[in-house]
């Protein structure tokens, strides 16, 4: 059988295997021992467990669950309702300040638990109530705060970068540094659509109660004292500490990146036992449970994608198709455009996990080829992969949205999103004209290639 | 509670503190170097059989709760009844998957034991105890499994 044969068979079970509803984890380890037993010689498959342990036992990847713990301890304290109230009090005197600080609370919440699902029901669950009584339609308030949350895996520390950086060898300290202009032009961007927003929308309240309509809420202003903002102040301490914590560390040259998954896992649960005063068993239990839950889930993912990939190349599918693509002689942006529509399709049903792992062997030989950054494309992709997360099928976030605001019609919702998955749209176009976003930071901060 | 129940229960307790005890320890590989920059290699290795192992064993534990995802919307369209085959057809196929995988990892074991396979670092630990959560966990996995086919209401 030609590579191009097995190829179409390697991509169509594999399609078969995922809709059949089997566990993202073992249909990809069924097909690719399938393919083993069908294609390869019998001792390729008396070290297929071997190939697993040695690609999963580097410590940047089992940094994952730790990363995860730290989210979780973060995530299930009552710091996000802290942080959102803190921030709510300060911008209270901007117009539209109110959607302007639930945008800042998302991003200074993902950055601190790296995961958008966590963000978006950590901030959504006290700022969309709040939102929603101050008289914002509710499509937008969700909106605002499903976009938010997809912050957390482009600031660091992201776990789909840590994925990112381990499929395509980057460095994974370049990476972080390089999500982080990107990820405050969309903030920019997120904060600037809520401000119009808000005008466009207590313009419209105030047409209505010109013409005898009902008053919105949205026309009523509220203020406070200097004390009280300056009460609120101390309760944004503990995300400053956790913070310049890790990132002192980090880039201070004492933590390589996954140390800092460690220390921020016991930097935030020493936080939670002495600012919330969480540290009993029982308070500790779900913490850890959901941690082990979700961690296991996504390690067993990305030991299996490791292995799909790993029999993609042995039966020289990956190459091949990566010399195709080459042999094709795109123009660049062609090029760039169809692999990144090639990954929002993916995003309709894959998890990013599962989106880089797969198809990193045969997408980043040509856009290397083309003279793309890799690090660069690693944030653009990412990006590309956050509008999947908050676009319909699978859209993860849109589910959160669904349980902390069940009265919000999904449809509602979903509009609320898309103006949001337009601006990311926006973002993507920004950083193909002006690169330097991204890798401005790392190349300013990090002169030696590591 | 069913014996499997509580063994899963266990596990969970036992990968909960391992969590812990690897975040611990590269806390502490952070405090080493800011105190003495000397190269120290146990600690990484150490959090990495640490979770691989949290990571194995608790597998049947998540599959208990079904909490390993994938893609439902082609099991949404179908009628309920086919959707019962669908589901037990999944759940064999995924025993099949995971039984290969233990057996392999037993074998896998059985090598690392006999031959005295280490680690290529220079703290070189036997490689037979992260194998041997590998084994563990796969055959405790497809067990759970089964388990699921064969106590379907």
């Amino acid at each position: 059988m030609s590579v191009l044969q097995v190829g179409v068979l390697y991509g169509g079970a594999t399609l078969l295997a995922m809709f059949s509803g089997m566990p993202i984890a073992f249909a990809l380890g069924l097909v690719a021992t399938a393919f083993m037993v069908a294609f390869m010689p019998a001792a390729a498959l008396d070290t297929v467990t071997q190939n697993v342990y040695e690609e999963m036992s580097s410590i940047t990847l089992l940094s994952i669950p730790l990363f995860i713990l730290k989210g979780a301890a973060i995530g299930r304290s009552p710091a996000g309702k802290d942080l959102y109230s803190a921030l709510h009090v300060w911008m209270s005197r901007i117009p539209g300040g109110l959607g302007i600080a639930n945008v800042f609370a998302c991003a200074l919440f993902a950055a601190m638990a790296g995961s958008s699902p966590a963000t978006c029901s950590a901030i959504g669950s006290a700022g969309i109530p709040e939102m929603r009584q101050r008289g914002y339609p509710g499509g937008f308030a969700a909106g605002l705060i499903a976009a938010g949350g997809t912050l957390g895996i482009l600031l660091p520390p992201s776990i789909t970068m840590i994925l990112y950086a381990v499929a395509s060898e980057q460095s994974l300290g370049r990476l972080f540094l390089a999500g982080i202009g990107p990820a405050l032009l969309l903030v920019a961007f997120f904060a600037g659509y809520a401000a119009w927003r808000y005008r466009f929308e207590t313009r419209r309240a105030r047409t209505t109660r010109a013409g005898g309509g009902i008053d919105s809420a949205l026309l009523s202003t509220e203020s406070y004292t200097l004390r009280q903002r300056f009460a609120a102040l101390p309760r944004v301490l503990p995300f400053v500490i956790l913070l310049t914590g890790v990132m002192v560390a980090l880039y201070g040259g004492f933590a390589t990146p996954s140390e800092t998954a460690g220390l921020g896992a016991v930097l935030a649960l020493v936080l939670i036992a002495v600012i919330y005063d969480t540290w009993r068993p029982r308070q500790l239990d779900p913490i850890l449970v959901n941690t082990i839950r979700e961690s296991t889930m996504l390690m067993m993912i990305i030991g299996m994608s490791l292995l799909y990939s790993y029999v993609m190349s042995y039966l020289h599918i990956s190459q091949s198709a990566a010399e195709w693509i080459v042999s094709m002689h795109f123009s660049r942006w062609v090029l760039l455009a169809a692999i990144l529509v090639l990954v929002v399709v993916l995003g309709f049903f894959l998890p990013p996990v599962s989106i880089i792992l797969m198809t990193a062997p045969i997408i980043l030989p040509p856009l290397k080829a083309a003279g793309f950054d890799l690090v660069w494309f690693g944030v653009v992709m990412t990006i590309v992969m956050e509008m999947g997360l908050i676009h319909p099928p699978v859209g993860l976030n849109l589910f959160v949205i669904k349980n902390i605001a069940p009265d919000i019609p999904l449809s509602d919702v979903i509009w609320g999103v898309l103006p949001f998955v337009a601006l990311m749209m926006v973002a993507v176009v920004v950083l193909c004209f002006a690169p330097e976003i991204a890798v401005w930071l790392p190349d300013k901060l990090i002169t030696t290639t590591r | 509670m069913k014996p499997l129940e509580r063994l899963n229960r266990a596990i969970v307790f036992l990968s909960a503190i391992a969590l812990l005890v690897a975040s611990c320890v590269l806390t502490y590989s952070v405090v080493l170097r800011y105190f003495s920059p000397q190269p120290t290699d146990w600690q990484d290795e150490f959090s990495v059989f640490l979770l691989i192992g949290v990571t194995f064993m608790s597998a049947a534990w998540v599959q208990s709760q079904r909490g390993h995802i994938g893609i439902e919307a082609v099991a949404t369209l179908l009628p309920p009844s086919a959707d019962r085959w669908r589901q037990r057809l999944v759940d064999v196929a995924s025993a099949l998957f995971c039984a290969f995988f233990a057996w392999k990892s037993w074998t896998l074991l059985h090598e690392a034991w006999v031959e005295g396979y280490v680690s290529s670092s220079s703290w070189s630990p036997p490689l037979w105890i992260p194998y041997l959560t590998m084994a563990l966990g796969m055959s405790l996995l497809t067990l759970q499994i089964l388990v699921q086919v064969f106590r379907r209401p």
